[in-house]
């Protein structure tokens, strides 16, 4: 949340993935930063025990909403 | 939670309102705490020397700016004596330093406590437990100073359970946490002294770590260290993931332990504590066999696996050796880093008296 933030600040289109069980806390940072609106991707929790075909079939389902974030609009 | 840290003031009626407060402001550890009132919390930075607004460190990540009055305001809450403050003081600089990484410990799903060790003549002087129950109950210098931290971490540092501190278990070192030297009842070098400082400084060590793991063993010196290597090369320790031992060719993606050692000093006349740290560093390690057992290494187990090992600890020196504990049984201790050198290392900061 943190680098994507400072990424997004900096100029540099950013789209931060984070699994849901993070959300208070990705929400949190968010505010922390002046950033309550900053346009975090939700994602299902876990993501540690997936095979690498999992991560890839997960990074597919996420891919649309990574290219509406990085043009500037909503997931 | 303010976003940015700022201070807030408020007013109450009486004592046990005041406790109340604070838990509704969301202050407190879970215990009650002492009121942080104007005229305790300056009596504390007079006892250091220090004005409120001066800075103790920072914690970029979550912009916060950690002051002498705010580590004041939790030392008192702590329930600390106004002379325990400038130990609080040099242990919050010290997880401040950069090279500490607070950030990370503070927030880990792993679940650290910052244990603090305290060394030379402010131990006596502050009668900081470092002997019998080290870890335990009933000394207010060591409970209140360790106690100290987890509220600045809480209150100054936004490390705030379920928030940004997101532990699955942590252990009950999070709620205090602080230990001392015994070192005029040992030959040993002091740990302040292995890490720089001089004797006659007072010198407080930071360091990130899970609970610690007693260790039982007879009394003879060969057979205590073979214990302590068996419990530090555990599996299931942060210090035997694939975060630190997945790329072992850089000593920076390995941990440090803390060893702590009680007992009689005698028995251990004959080793020093640089004998002890390079017996324990050859036999911290583990088969490249079960770290892919348990796939901490990738790929299944070959041909002579069994006999090709792999060190927890990157150098001697990693080994925070710690003479404490009491005298009655040959009892240590082992406590293995949150994480890999990389992601937090220990910092001792001397303790500075007006």
């Amino acid at each position: 949340m943190h680098d994507g933030i400072h990424a997004e600040k900096a100029g540099v289109p950013s789209a931060t993935i984070c699994t849901d069980r993070f959300v208070p806390t990705a929400t949190a940072m968010a505010r922390m930063w002046g950033a309550a609106d900053y346009p975090t991707i939700f994602t299902q929790h876990p993501v540690e025990n997936l095979t690498r075909q999992q991560v890839r079939q997960r990074a597919e389902e996420l891919a649309s909403q990574v290219a509406r974030v990085l043009t500037g609009g909503l997931p | 939670m303010p976003d940015t840290g700022e201070t807030t003031t408020v007013r109450w009626a009486d004592p046990l309102e005041a406790i109340e407060r604070c838990y509704d402001l969301g202050w407190t550890d879970g215990l009650p705490v002492a009121p942080p009132t104007q005229q305790r919390v300056a009596q504390f930075l007079a006892c250091a020397g220090r004005e409120a607004s001066e800075e103790v460190g920072q914690l970029p990540e979550r912009r916060r700016r950690v002051t002498a009055g705010k580590v004041a305001a939790n030392a008192v809450m702590a329930g600390c004596l106004p002379e325990h403050f400038p130990v609080v003081l040099a242990a919050a600089e010290a997880m401040l330093d950069p090279v500490f990484n607070l950030v990370g410990p503070s927030s880990s799903l792993g679940g650290a406590a910052i244990l603090v060790i305290v060394n030379g003549p402010v131990v006596q002087q502050l009668n900081i437990n470092c002997r019998a129950n080290l870890f335990g109950p009933g000394n207010r210098a060591n409970a209140t100073i360790g106690r100290a931290v987890r509220l600045i971490l809480m209150n100054a540092c936004a490390a705030i359970p379920g928030l940004f501190d997101r532990s699955v278990i942590g252990h009950p070192g999070k709620y205090s946490y602080c230990i001392a030297e015994a070192e005029t009842e040992t030959h040993w070098t002091p740990l302040h002294v292995d890490r720089g400082f001089a004797p006659g400084q007072s010198a407080v060590t930071v360091f990130a770590a899970e609970g610690p793991r007693q260790v039982r063993a007879t009394g003879h010196p060969e057979a205590i260290l073979y214990s302590i290597a068996d419990v530090a090369s555990s599996l299931g320790t942060s210090m035997s993931t694939s975060g630190s031992v997945g790329d072992s060719a850089a000593g920076l993606r390995q941990g440090q332990i803390v060893v702590t050692i009680a007992g009689n000093s005698g028995l251990w006349r004959d080793w020093s504590k640089d004998d002890v740290r390079r017996y324990l560093h050859q036999r911290i390690r583990r088969s490249v066999a079960d770290l892919k057992t348990a796939r901490v290494l990738p790929g299944p187990v070959a041909a002579g696996d069994n006999e090709r090992y792999v060190s927890l600890v990157p150098q001697p020196e990693d080994i925070l050796l710690v003479f404490a504990g009491g005298e009655e049984a040959n009892m240590s201790s082992v406590i293995p880093s949150w994480g890999p050198k990389v992601g937090s290392t220990a910092v001792t900061k001397e303790v500075r008296l007006p």
